[in-house]
């Protein structure tokens, strides 16, 4: 009988050793930074002031929609402008459910401009100064990292904070989730 | 002496030894807290060290090294040098040469990786003793996933009674130089 014990013991590590290899295969990237608390009550979510692209003032509350997308991102910023194509195929395929987005940046006008007609981006992108990363930081952003992107529901309170990209499919399967 | 199923007994704990270590090893990155970005300060380590080298060569000034952990990198077109109070004017930075990058979204940047040494050369051959602070507006990425917004790190300088530009070879650091 014993002469199977060492057997059995491998047996165990062996299917360990499988199933971890397993786990890790399935998992493509590492997983989002964790976002620190929120520190911005929603009507000051609502009420912060950004600047258009056409110069008029803004706020976060003028975007009506079931859910709104605000990414926090920089024309200088890589992998910003890697995932804002995927959000704006996202913007076309949840428009019609409520889903909003907002690109927020503390950066020139005119380079903002630039980048969105070249990404084709079909949402609005907003500039400010201070208030963009001070928003970030209220929502999360502990490090002061980009990209950054909230979900608020359509009142501002805070659904999701993500720190780094956030995947297309991701974010399209939690959009579903938020919206089923 | 041991005898041949001792031989394979031993085998056999050797091989769940290197199953084991593997299970370890491979248990999903995701369970590793170093998928956790660093803090700007602790990705850019900078320090700053007062030179003044022979008068021939007129070489006097600050230079400012950068340790940067490994996959993060900082950009030299986004470093911006102040001294505080600016009664101990500099002249442009002296950077050297970095590794080009060239994004199909973004053109060419030249970046830093690992370390790089900043020279920020005094306007003046004599500069006035006393206690100063270099402000740095820098700006840098993990690489492929996340970006630094521009962030501010100051280092402590002293200038010491005496300091002259032309005095022989570089200087030892002063007491209060770095972070």
């Amino acid at each position: 009988m014993r002469a199977w014990i060492p057997f059995a013991g491998v047996g165990v590590v062996a299917a360990l050793a499988g199933l971890s290899l397993w786990l890790a295969g399935s998992t493509n990237l590492p997983p989002p930074p964790k976002a620190g608390p929120v520190e911005a009550t929603s009507a000051a979510i609502m009420a912060s002031k950004f600047v258009d692209l056409d110069g008029n003032s803004r706020v976060l509350g003028q975007l009506t929609g079931k859910v709104i997308v605000v990414n926090f991102w920089a024309t200088w910023c890589t992998p910003c402008v890697e995932e804002m194509p995927g959000f704006a195929r996202l913007q076309s395929r949840w428009e019609a459910k409520g889903v909003r987005f907002v690109g927020l940046a503390n950066d020139d006008p005119e380079k903002v401009r630039a980048f969105g007609q070249r990404l084709a981006i079909n949402y609005p992108l907003w500039t400010g100064e201070a208030a963009v990363m001070d928003l970030s930081r209220r929502l999360g952003n502990r490090i002061g990292v980009l990209p950054h992107t909230v979900l608020l529901d359509g009142d501002g309170k805070v659904i999701e904070s993500r720190i780094g990209i956030y995947a297309e499919d991701k974010l399209d399967a939690r959009l579903a989730d938020i919206l089923s | 002496m041991q005898g041949a199923g001792g031989g394979f007994f031993d085998a056999m704990r050797r091989i769940a030894g290197f199953l084991a270590a593997l299970a370890v090893l491979s248990f999903p990155a995701g369970a590793a807290s170093t998928d956790e970005p660093l803090e700007a300060d602790r990705a850019f380590r900078p320090s700053a060290r007062l030179v003044a080298e022979a008068a021939a060569s007129g070489r006097h000034g600050i230079d400012i090294e950068y340790r940067i952990e490994p996959g993060y990198y900082l950009y030299r077109d986004r470093v911006r040098f102040d001294v505080l109070p600016a009664t101990l004017p500099i002249a442009s930075p002296e950077f050297p040469k970095g590794q080009e990058i060239d994004d199909p979204f973004l053109g060419k940047s030249v970046i830093y990786r690992d370390r790089v040494v900043i020279h920020l050369p005094f306007m003046a051959s004599s500069v006035n003793p006393g206690r100063y602070r270099v402000r740095i507006t820098a700006q840098g990425c993990a690489e492929d996933r996340l970006c630094y917004a521009p962030f501010v790190q100051e280092l402590p300088l002293t200038i010491p009674a005496g300091y002259r530009a032309a005095d022989a070879t570089t200087r030892p650091l002063p007491p209060g130089l770095g972070r």
